[in-house]
Parts: structure tokens; C-alpha cells; sequence
């Protein structure tokens, strides 16, 4: 939970807001922004000292200038509820292997497809399947399957 | 970002209003809002600075300063809001919670 999602979260709601100068701000929070800017509304203003109040419709404070808010316990259900709507939107994690292969020079093969006959198994495991770069094999270009690289490459294979 | 909008209270609806406008360090001036930027300097025309107890600069005074024409330097602005509305009352909390 971050402090400005919580902020955020808490605009309509009633809160306490001290001032670095001692001051304190209670009213509800009408809207917010990333500098910790605010506006409240139905403001009641109280020195440092505590002694002289006044009431103001509305304010602006700056963000740079507040010490700490207080802000009301049932916000923090509100926050949870939120992150959480938001963690369930969130697409589960997809990535797979894509990217270009590596340019080995005239001659050289493609990263990744290689591997798969170095190590004599059956089939590379999670072997970046990239395109081959110029200079390889005039069939190691795109399009072609991985199993047919192999059978085109040991029938050509001294 | 669309210029203006990203400001959390517009101005726009104060310009040509009574405002108050407290700035870091302690003063704190009024005046009739005439115009304003994104960064929150202020144009305040007719401002009034209201002066502090020499003693006990926490507290402000009756004694006021009359300044004109001014610009409030954006960085310095703490606090900004409506003189019309805002009055000095009694304490309205019943037992201070000490908050």
C-alpha cells in the first residue's frame, strides 16, 4: 500500500492534516495530486498552540508544507479492496522465448537452434527459437521448423 | 497531460475574489486574486499582510500592512483559500482529543 494510493483513496472522507508550521487542517478531502497537493473542503483551521479556530469553506495546502495526515480507519479496507481488484485484473504472466538470433558469422548457425544437437537430445529445451542472421544456411531462414533444420543440417554435415 | 487540469484546486474560481494566502515562513497576506500560473505564483491585488507579535511570531495581529500590488512566489504559497466564508470561531471541539 503506498501512501498516495491511500490518499487517494481516502478523497471524500474527513481527515486531519498538520502542517510542518504546527497548524492543523481537519475537513474532507475533495481531491488530491502526486505533489501531496490537496483541497479540502469544510476546513477548520487550528493554530499550533490550540487556543484560536476558524472555519474556512474551502482550501488549498501545498504539499511540501504538511507534516502528517490522519485519515479514517475504514479508508484502509477501501485501499485493500482496491489493490487487490486491481492484482485480479492483472493478466496472469505470459512470456515465452522470442527474439532474433544471434549473428555468428558466414558460416555459423543460429543460437538455439545448435544447442539441440551439441547435447544430442531430442529437442533444445527452451531454446530462444530466433531467426538465423545472413550468412547462415540458405534453408536457415525464416519460416522453415525447427525439425527440419535439424534433418536439412545433418544431411549436409560432412 | 493537458496543461491546467492536472492542478488539484483551479483558481480560476477565485480570480477576482477575496483570498488568503499563508506562505512558508509565517506571513500571511489577503488580497483580491487577479491572476495565477500552474506553478501557484499568484498575482494578489489591494493585499493586505497581516503583521505578527514581534514576540510570539506564531500569533498574528490585528496590525495589518498594506503592500498593493504583488506577486506571491509560488514555492513560498502554503496555503491558499476563500476569505469569504472563513471567519475566526470557538472552539468546535467539544473535548480536544488532543489531535
Amino acid at each position: 500500500m503506498l501512501p498516495l494510493s491511500l490518499l487517494k483513496t481516502a478523497q471524500g472522507h474527513p481527515m486531519l492534516v498538520e502542517l510542518k508550521n504546527g497548524e492543523t487542517y481537519n475537513g474532507h478531502l475533495v481531491n488530491c495530486d502526486t505533489w501531496m497537493n490537496i483541497h479540502l473542503r469544510e476546513v477548520i483551521c487550528t493554530s499550533k498552540d490550540g487556543d484560536r479556530f476558524w472555519r474556512m469553506p474551502e482550501c488549498y495546502i501545498r504539499g511540501n508544507t504538511i507534516k502528517y495526515l490522519r485519515v479514517p480507519d475504514e479508508v484502509i479496507d477501501k485501499v485493500q479492496e482496491e489493490t487487490k481488484s486491481r492484482t485480479d485484473r492483472k493478466p496472469p504472466g505470459v512470456g515465452r522465448g522470442r527474439g532474433r538470433g544471434r549473428d555468428d558469422g558466414p558460416g555459423g548457425r543460429a543460437k538455439g537452434i545448435g544447442r539441440g544437437l551439441e547435447e544430442g537430445g531430442p529437442k533444445g529445451q527452451g531454446g530462444g527459437r530466433g531467426r538465423g542472421g545472413p550468412g547462415g544456411k540458405p534453408g536457415g531462414i525464416r519460416g522453415i521448423s525447427f525439425f527440419t533444420f535439424i534433418i536439412f543440417y545433418l544431411s549436409n554435415s560432412p | 497531460m493537458s496543461g491546467r487540469k492536472e492542478t488539484v484546486l483551479d483558481l480560476a474560481k477565485f480570480v477576482d475574489k477575496g483570498v488568503q494566502v499563508k506562505l512558508t515562513g509565517g506571513r500571511q497576506v489577503t488580497g483580491t486574486l487577479k491572476g495565477y500560473d500552474q506553478l501557484l505564483n499568484l498575482v494578489l491585488d489591494e493585499a493586505v499582510e497581516f503583521l505578527r507579535d514581534p514576540d510570539d511570531p506564531l500569533k498574528t495581529t490585528d496590525q495589518t500592512r498594506q503592500l498593493g500590488l504583488i506577486v506571491c512566489r509560488g514555492t513560498a504559497v502554503m496555503l491558499v483559500s476563500p476569505t469569504d466564508g472563513t471567519d475566526e470561531i470557538a472552539n468546535p471541539f467539544i473535548q480536544p482529543d488532543g489531535a
